[in-house]
């Protein structure tokens, strides 16, 4: 399949993307001053959050769709955006402490978005996990969309609800009003990271929607030749 | 065939269930007051057809039209063991707006179940819940009616009462569509008989004694 | 359908349901027992030098309501799945709108009255000075109560189509009470506590906002949990 070799090559981009990421953040971004050599997690813990992100908007967007239409293609693509998903908040989680630890000094923190990640996580792992009880295509998809939209709304609720409980995370650096405060070379770093890692995610997704395709062929020709 | 003013329709109906197709391409009408007997192996797809008639399950392809309620009987009572007999009625019968005490008591002494109404189904006998079951289906008054082996689990007497009820039914104008293996007990009922071999219909005719009609089944099933 | 007669066949399915519940009384006294211990665990399971009753109190009972509900949730659709009983009120004239309503009116009462049971247990166990309070703290109670009822209530549905639905329905549900929960537990603190009332208004609107999203939600999607 055309999409699935396509899917492939832009993750090879996405792979080598990264290796640059890393050789400019380690050899030509200066040392942030108070956080030393660890700061450098921040250059794939950001951009693994932002891709959870997208990954979790896109399985919520496309359940809605799918609700709306019932054309499988839209379930098709919202489960594979929810297991590539998976494999991002889990760099987010597990780069989150590593960083964490030397410079807050502590590994966890319930900060607003490191604690709406992990839900996202286990929303993420409950939408799958609900997915797999399921035989009959029809249900499982109808079923895991009605999830994946309520989870979507969820989200910003458990944001907020942390935000208010209390919040540590140093304040957002990229996004503020008047000007980012994070030096230019290191904010440069940052938005090549965020592009790389949504390459890496697009092209996850093409080779794992189109997987879910040919899945689905197979299944539809063994029905047949059962028949 | 054709009717006029038929209870029931089907136009080219199909459903899937995951990649399998289990009913395939059915089109049939029936009139008012009409039985259509569907005789077929398991997994022929007559429980599944039943259940896309009776509006239970959506049809994949192809819709069907109804005229008036529906009344359906299946393998599951459909109703709640902790309940009695006449509870059971009163619930049902209060989502269909009718839930008048002296219609739930004809309907159980119809069924003659008016001596247990206030026991609870929990402890009743196959045969008494599928009685109470056709009565269930009975609430609504209904001008379709779907039996799903009516007579399993019955003795000799309750398949006669049933069997009389049907043909009271048929004559007060409903169109019904029976699938069974009593074919003994039920042809008498019937005015077609429906063929299903692996999803299709295979054949739609006019109903003959219970001998015939399995020799029918035996040839439509073997050509496959 | 009019307006009318959704409420009438919401009314009539909750009637059933707790007529059900009566009969067989058996989710009740479980729910309540189990409510019981976990109050009775979580006051043990503290130091009580540095934890005092009054800093516990608000956690012990929401963590309490939370899972002696979900036990009740747990069979509000096992009950119209054993005989299939769905099908029965799926052929009836009753809308997917009533039917929900009428589900989850029955485990609010449900859910409710194992609440109101347990309060004084609680009131009495970690000696809270609550009875001036008191309308405020139902007050939260029933808002936290509606908005995990109705989308437990959806939760259940699904769950019920699956094996095990036992463990399924926490693993679904709980993400979606950690808003509700949280702002609850936050709100009796503060009632506990005889806090002015302007130090509840942005929780308890939170909540209030909360409950009315994910009550409308799940009344929406639940039509397409209900088909097949």
């Amino acid at each position: 399949m055309r999409s699935a070799r396509r899917g492939t090559v832009i993750t090879g981009l996405a792979l080598l993307g990264l290796t640059g990421v890393y050789i400019r953040a380690l050899v030509y971004t200066p040392m942030e001053r108070l956080q030393g050599l660890a700061q450098k997690i921040f250059y794939v813990h950001a951009p693994a959050a932002w891709a959870a992100l997208l990954a979790f908007a896109v399985t919520g967007l496309f359940s809605l769709l799918y609700l709306i239409t019932r054309d499988r293609k839209f379930d098709l693509v919202a489960s594979s955006s929810a297991e590539v998903g998976v494999a991002f908040s889990l760099v987010m989680l597990t780069t989150g402490p590593l960083w964490g630890k030397p410079v807050w000094g502590t590994w966890w923190t319930w900060d607003a978005r490191l604690t709406s990640t992990l839900f996202i996580f286990l929303l993420f792992v409950g939408y799958l996990v609900l997915r797999g009880a399921f035989n009959d295509f029809e249900i499982r998809a109808r079923f895991s969309a009605v999830l994946g939209v309520m989870a979507l709304v969820l989200v910003p609720f458990i944001h907020v609800t942390v935000y208010w409980f209390r919040t540590l995370h140093p304040e957002p650096v990229l996004l503020k009003p008047d000007r980012p405060s994070l030096p230019g070379v290191m904010l440069t770093t940052l938005l090549i990271s965020i592009g790389v890692f949504t390459a890496l995610y697009v092209g996850f997704m093409m080779q794992r929607h189109a997987l879910t395709v040919l899945r689905d062929i197979r299944d539809e020709e063994t029905v047949d030749a059962n028949a | 065939m054709t009717h006029a003013d038929p209870s029931l329709t089907l136009h080219g109906v199909f459903r899937r269930f995951g990649y399998r197709w289990v009913v395939r391409d059915v089109s049939l009408d029936v009139a008012h007051g009409e039985a259509v007997l569907l005789v077929g192996g398991n997994g022929a797809g007559k429980t599944t057809l039943l259940r896309v008639v009776s509006g239970l399950l959506k049809a994949s392809k192809g819709r069907v039209e109804r005229q008036g309620a529906v009344g359906m009987v299946a393998h599951h009572t459909m109703m709640y063991d902790a309940l009695t007999a006449r509870e059971n009625l009163r619930f049902f019968g209060r989502l269909h707006g009718r839930s008048d005490r002296t219609r739930i008591d004809a309907l159980l002494d119809r069924m003659g179940l008016l001596h247990v109404g206030d026991e609870r189904i929990g402890t009743f006998s196959r045969g008494m819940l599928q009685r109470l079951a056709i009565a269930r289906a009975l609430l609504p008054e209904p001008r379709v009616l779907l039996l799903d082996e009516p007579l399993t689990g019955l003795d000799d007497s309750a398949s006669r009462t049933v069997v009389e009820v049907l043909a009271e039914l048929k004559r007060g104008g409903a169109g019904m569509m029976i699938a069974s293996h009593q074919l003994v007990e039920l042809v008498g009922s019937a005015d077609r008989v429906g063929y299903m071999v692996g999803g299709r219909m295979a054949a739609l005719e006019p109903c003959g004694d219970a001998g015939q009609v399995v020799q029918r089944y035996r040839e439509l099933a073997d050509r496959g | 359908m009019g307006s009318y007669e959704t409420l009438r066949v919401a009314l009539a399915i909750a009637a059933k349901d707790l007529l059900v519940e009566q009969r067989t009384k058996t989710a009740f006294f479980s729910s309540l027992v189990f409510a019981i211990l976990v109050l009775t665990i979580l006051y043990f399971a503290r130091d009580a030098t540095a934890v005092s009753d009054l800093d516990l109190a608000p956690g012990a009972l929401w963590v309490t309501f939370t899972f002696a509900g979900m036990l009740g949730l747990n069979r509000a659709f096992l009950l119209e799945r054993e005989n299939r009983a769905v099908d029965g009120l799926r052929l009836s004239p009753a809308t997917p709108t009533g039917i929900f309503l009428g589900k989850v009116l029955g485990n609010l009462v449900f859910v409710g009255v194992v609440e109101l049971v347990s309060l004084p247990l609680f009131i009495l166990f970690y000696d809270v000075p609550i009875w001036r309070q008191l309308g405020l703290l139902l007050l939260v109670i029933f808002l936290a109560t509606t908005g995990f009822v109705a989308v437990g209530t959806l939760f259940s549905a699904i769950v019920v189509r699956t094996r095990f639905s036992e463990v399924m329905l926490p693993v679904l549900l709980l993400p979606f009470l950690f808003p509700p929960i949280v702002a609850a537990v936050q709100l009796t603190r503060r009632i506990v506590a005889l806090r002015p009332f302007d130090e509840l208004t942005g929780w308890l609107s939170m909540l209030a906002a909360f409950v009315v999203i994910f009550f409308f939600l799940s009344l929406l999607l639940f039509e397409a949990i209900l088909e097949e």
